[in-house]
């Protein structure tokens, strides 16, 4: 299994997004593989959240064309999505997506375990409600609740910004989802939260899973992302490795922002 | 008490009478006693006789029969035609909410209660067909509500969540957004429906003509019948018009309960 989940990935070539007559995505190249967190960062408007929407097939324009390819491989298996139906069996299983509002993302009406329990349910058979919600490794668990038995009574309206960030994380693990692109979960929450949920993030890129992590913040990066791909004007223009020590990281971003104009930091 | 309680406690009371009347002995055309005309409630007859003797109380529960049954057919098909077509409309948008909405508006454009009366004067004045007629006219009321609660949630974000974990679309239609968000506004117009009915049967009946005749009893003609009868039973047409008052008030009130329930948590 090990070696066979070494071979996952999650790869972009070429993608090209029309909405109309405006070009959003020029020319994207990306790659994940599995245990690795990829950071995509760009100035707003610089297509990142529509590249993000194109690896799972779900470009949010209605005359949206895409352009390009999106490779996938799980298990050993490979495929290259192109339709819709080509895409559907694929989400959630190999690809998941974590939203900037994660309260939104979640359903208004439901508490957080039975949101936990239809994502499991859909992944695979469940034995119980409790042996799923309350075990230590369970989703809840994993996604870093100490009292996994009193937030799933919880409705989303009821959780925090975090809260609702890591109910949303354990609703992607409880799907087992192998891939998950996080398009900026820790925009709006405050400094100590946002080093919790990305400490969970790591937590979870160590144990095999492979995470796009879109933001606009490059001061988050040092120390958490594997590789930077710098966004700009639709197209992907710079791949820097962090992983040479905070130094080299500095380095590789303080140019990767001079590239992008007008800066971000 | 709450708008809750009041409304659980009416409507099961009218569950109750119906089941009652159901599995009741009582034979209303044996019953006319002359001897006991108009009497007060006493222990043998709890709410008194009406002004050919008849045992009020039993009549009242009996007449139960005359809308319960066709009530909740009409609630059915109220749920049932205006769901299914207002789900249509809110999920797929476009030319098909256009028809859906155009025929909707039409339909709602002719008072319900005319359109009641044309379809008992067309296929006859049976309960059945008031109660599918019935039904069809509170259906673009069900469906309106329908169609905006999903144009509203389909293009949420959760929504948009559920497909990239991969729900099935006929799931996230069915159960995500039309159960588990929409039941309590389906509920709320189901019972309105089922109130509707009520109104239309009983009103019928105290009319005469097309509703429920004597000797069978309806709230509508035990009140139509004994209003006005000189020294007769204050009683006798009383209750019925206070059954006919609880009836509408407990739909109405759980109704909203339901409705308000599922809205509060929607934040609104």
């Amino acid at each position: 299994m090990a070696g066979e989940r070494r071979a996952d990935e999650l790869v972009a070539e070429g993608l090209r997004i029309v909405a109309g007559a405006r070009t959003l995505v020029e020319d994207a190249t990306l790659r994940v593989g599995a245990g690795e967190i990829v950071a995509l960062v760009g100035s707003s408007g610089s297509g990142k959240t529509v590249t993000a929407r194109a690896l799972l097939g779900m470009v949010p324009f209605a005359p949206g064309r895409v352009a390009g390819r999106v490779t996938l491989t799980v298990d050993g298996h490979t495929s290259t999505p192109e339709t819709e139906a080509d895409f559907r069996p694929l989400r959630g299983r190999a690809i998941g997506l974590l939203w900037q509002d994660a309260r939104a993302a979640l359903d208004p009406l439901r508490t957080i375990g039975t949101q936990v329990l239809d994502a499991a349910r859909l992944a695979g058979p469940v034995p119980s409600r409790d042996a799923l919600l309350l075990a230590p490794d369970g989703p809840l668990a994993r996604a870093g609740f100490a009292d996994p038995a009193r937030v799933a009574r919880l409705h989303p309206h009821e959780l925090s910004g975090g809260m609702a960030q890591r109910a949303a994380i354990a609703v992607a693990l409880a799907r087992n989802s192998r891939f998950l692109v996080a398009d900026e979960p820790t925009t709006g929450l405050d400094p100590s939260v946002q080093r919790g949920i990305l400490a969970q993030l790591s937590h979870l890129a160590a144990a095999g899973m492979g995470l796009l992590f879109i933001t606009h913040d490059l001061r988050l990066l040092p120390g958490f992302a594997t590789r930077v791909v710098v966004m700009d004007h639709g197209r992907t223009v710079e791949e820097a490795a962090t992983t040479a020590g905070l130094a080299g990281a500095g380095r590789a971003l303080v140019e990767a922002t001079r590239k992008v104009a007008g800066g971000v930091l | 008490m709450s708008a809750r309680t009041v409304g659980l406690g009416l409507v099961g009371a009218l569950i109750l009478a119906w089941v009652l009347a159901l599995v009741a002995p009582y034979d209303i055309v044996a019953d006319v006693n002359p001897a006991r005309a108009s009497l007060g409630p006493s222990g043998a007859h709890w709410l008194g006789t009406d002004h050919l003797g008849r045992d009020v109380a039993w009549r009242l529960l009996l007449g139960s029969r005359a809308f319960v049954a066709p009530g909740l057919l009409t609630a059915a098909i109220a749920g049932l035609v205006g769901g299914a077509a207002g789900a249509l409309a809110g999920w797929f948008g476009g030319p098909v909410a256009a028809l859906v909405r155009y025929t909707f508006t039409v339909g709602a454009s002719v008072p319900r209660f005319v359109l009641v009366l044309l379809a008992g004067a067309i296929f006859g004045a049976d309960p059945a067909v008031l109660a599918v007629a019935t039904g069809l006219a509170c259906a673009p009321a069900v469906g309106e509500a329908v169609t905006c609660r999903l144009e509203e949630l389909r293009r949420a974000e959760f929504v948009l969540a559920l497909r990239a974990h991969g729900v099935p679309e006929g799931r996230i239609l069915g159960y995500h957004l039309l159960w588990v968000n929409a039941r309590g506004l389906v509920a709320r117009q189901v019972l309105q429906a089922f109130g509707f009915f009520l109104v239309v049967e009983t009103t019928l009946s105290y009319l005469g003509g097309f509703g429920v005749q004597e000797p069978t009893p309806s709230w509508g003609n035990m009140l139509a019948f004994e209003f006005g009868i000189p020294d007769g039973n204050l009683l006798a047409w009383m209750a019925p018009a206070a059954a006919i008052w609880a009836g509408i008030l407990g739909t109405a009130l759980l109704g909203q309960d339901l409705g308000l329930r599922e809205g509060a948590r929607h934040g609104r």
